[in-house]
């Protein structure tokens, strides 16, 4: 009995020297891999495989690392090294770091991000595609009460917000559009369900996520927001000090080039046609001519 | 971080019991979804435990349904019937995917309890010229009564906990203090509510459970007297 236990003891610790020259041997032949994670999200997952796509085209070599969940789990990661670029969001990631940050426009967030990210990180250029909080209306409710601004529902009466249950406390919740537009609402918490309450009448007005396919599908209105009351969120890639300057470059020009239109288009294609991230992220490349 | 005054002070401040999303308000919604499905899921099985355990036909349903019950997702479901029945219908929905839940424990809570029922006593009330809905009136609910209320103590324990992903599908109830609280990380909110589903819980359990002693305990006097 104790036979083939001793023998198959013996092949383990030969096959993990096998293994250690053989990992040995990697480290001494080519450079390190670049690590690219992406959030569980679909949306980021497409962006990070554009980011990989583009540097593999460049001769990279490149590791996915995607769906690794949320911030708690990957920004250690990143601190640590493990990965070397992320697609992330300005206004959360900015929120993560700086949990009192008060700016809201665009590019004070960026400026406001740069600072608060922690020794060893580098936020690469901002992209003009944001994928932040915004309140939604049916085009009947907008064509009814001629909505294009969330002011515009200053004169109007008896408004249902519906969001998940933490916009009763956000600073945009209730509290903020009373004080930045003077509106007043009545919360839901839709909790899931928001956009099917929303198209359902079971609320007039909808927190929905700026990049979701279903405000096209749906045809529903995004009130404008001049006086900021939502923190700006836009795509911006995150590099380690691992990312040589030529890689940071490649990946600072597919990020400006990336529009809002783009951004929901490509979430559009993943909901829609179901397509693979890959498949998603080579035709947008292509389209764009940063592949060929 | 967070202690033990700061949840006291959550839960003592009146500010966070009143309201719309208070806790008395939520309480209230949380224990009326659970009772409406209870009873629901009782008027249900109940009757089918029962004619199962006496007439002995299709006892491979109820081993059938409870074994399936373990296997059903109770989150996936909830969602499933709020999408396909719409969201206007979301309390239905929600209603009937906690009955779904329900009806496994207490269904075989009525059919071991006929079941358990020794063959002599059975037989004896049919030999006394009892009809079927005599044997079940006088012999069989009373002598399973126990059994019943051991099976609605399981199904209570399983919807009262269920009830808590509600505010998922914009119901309320007492989830909706964790899921808030988890999200804006207020974790005296998060563990205040926490703390007042685990006493609605218990509570419950206890209560049933002190009727299902009670009950047994009549079952052995009753014994005795004779």
């Amino acid at each position: 009995m104790t036979k083939p236990i001793k023998k198959s003891i013996k092949s383990a610790i030969a096959l993990s020297a096998v293994a250690v020259l053989g990992l040995a041997g990697c480290a001494e032949s080519s450079s390190e891999p670049l690590v690219i994670g992406s959030q569980a999200y679909y949306s980021n997952e497409i962006v990070a495989e554009v980011y990989a796509q583009v540097l593999e085209d460049a001769g990279y070599s490149v590791d996915r690392q995607f769906a690794l969940g949320q911030r708690d789990v990957y920004v250690p990661a990143l601190l640590a090294g493990e990965i070397d670029i992320f697609p992330e969001y300005t206004g959360n990631l900015l929120q993560y770091f700086d949990p009192e940050a008060t700016a809201t426009a665009e590019e004070d967030v960026y400026q406001a991000l740069q600072a608060a990210l922690p020794a060893g990180l580098t936020a690469l250029a901002l992209s003009g595609a944001s994928d932040q909080d915004s309140y939604n209306v049916t085009s009947d409710f907008a064509m009814k009460n001629s909505l294009t601004s969330i002011g515009d529902l200053a004169g109007v009466t008896g408004i249902r917000l519906g969001g998940a249950p933490e916009l009763a406390e956000r600073p945009y919740g209730p509290t903020g559009l009373l004080s930045s537009y003077g509106v007043t609402v009545e919360f839901e918490a839709t909790g899931d369900t928001t956009v099917e309450s929303l198209v359902a009448g079971l609320i007039d007005m909808a927190n929905v996520y700026s990049a979701d396919p279903r405000i096209q599908q749906l045809g529903l209105v995004t009130l404008t927001d001049p006086q900021g009351l939502f923190l700006s969120s836009n795509l911006v890639p995150i590099a380690s000090d691992a990312v040589n300057q030529e890689a940071r470059d490649l990946i600072s020009a597919v990020s400006s080039a990336m529009t809002a239109a783009d951004l929901v288009a490509l979430n559009v294609r993943s909901v829609d046609e179901q397509l693979s991230s890959a498949v998603i992220a080579r035709d947008w490349l292509l389209s764009k001519g940063l592949i060929d | 971080m967070f202690s033990i005054g700061e949840l006291f002070d959550w839960l003592t401040d009146a500010e966070n019991w009143t309201g719309r999303y208070g806790l008395a308000n939520l309480f209230v919604e949380h224990l009326t979804l659970t009772l409406v499905s209870l009873a629901i899921a009782g008027l249900l099985a109940i009757p089918i435990g029962v004619a199962i355990g006496q007439s002995g036909r299709g006892e491979t349903l109820v081993i059938a349904i409870s074994s399936a019950s373990r296997a059903i997702p109770t989150m996936g479901l909830m969602f499933a019937l709020v999408m396909f029945m719409g969201v206007e219908f979301r309390q239905f929905a929600v209603v009937l995917a906690l009955v779904g839940i329900a009806i496994p424990p207490v269904l075989a809570g009525a059919y071991a309890g006929i079941k358990s029922i020794p063959i002599v006593i059975r037989e004896g009330a049919r030999a006394q010229g009892m009809t079927t809905l005599q044997q079940i009136r006088h012999v069989g609910l009373p002598l399973s009564a126990s059994s019943i209320a051991g099976g609605f103590k399981i199904a209570y324990l399983q919807v009262v906990s269920t009830v808590v992903l509600a505010p998922l599908v914009g119901l309320g109830g007492l989830g909706f203090g964790v899921i808030q609280g988890l999200a804006l990380r207020d974790f005296a909110q998060l563990t205040g509510s926490a703390v007042v589903i685990v006493l609605l819980s218990i509570t419950g359990e206890r209560l049933l459970a002190k009727a299902q002693g009670k009950l047994d305990r009549r079952l052995t006097q009753s014994k005795i007297n004779r």
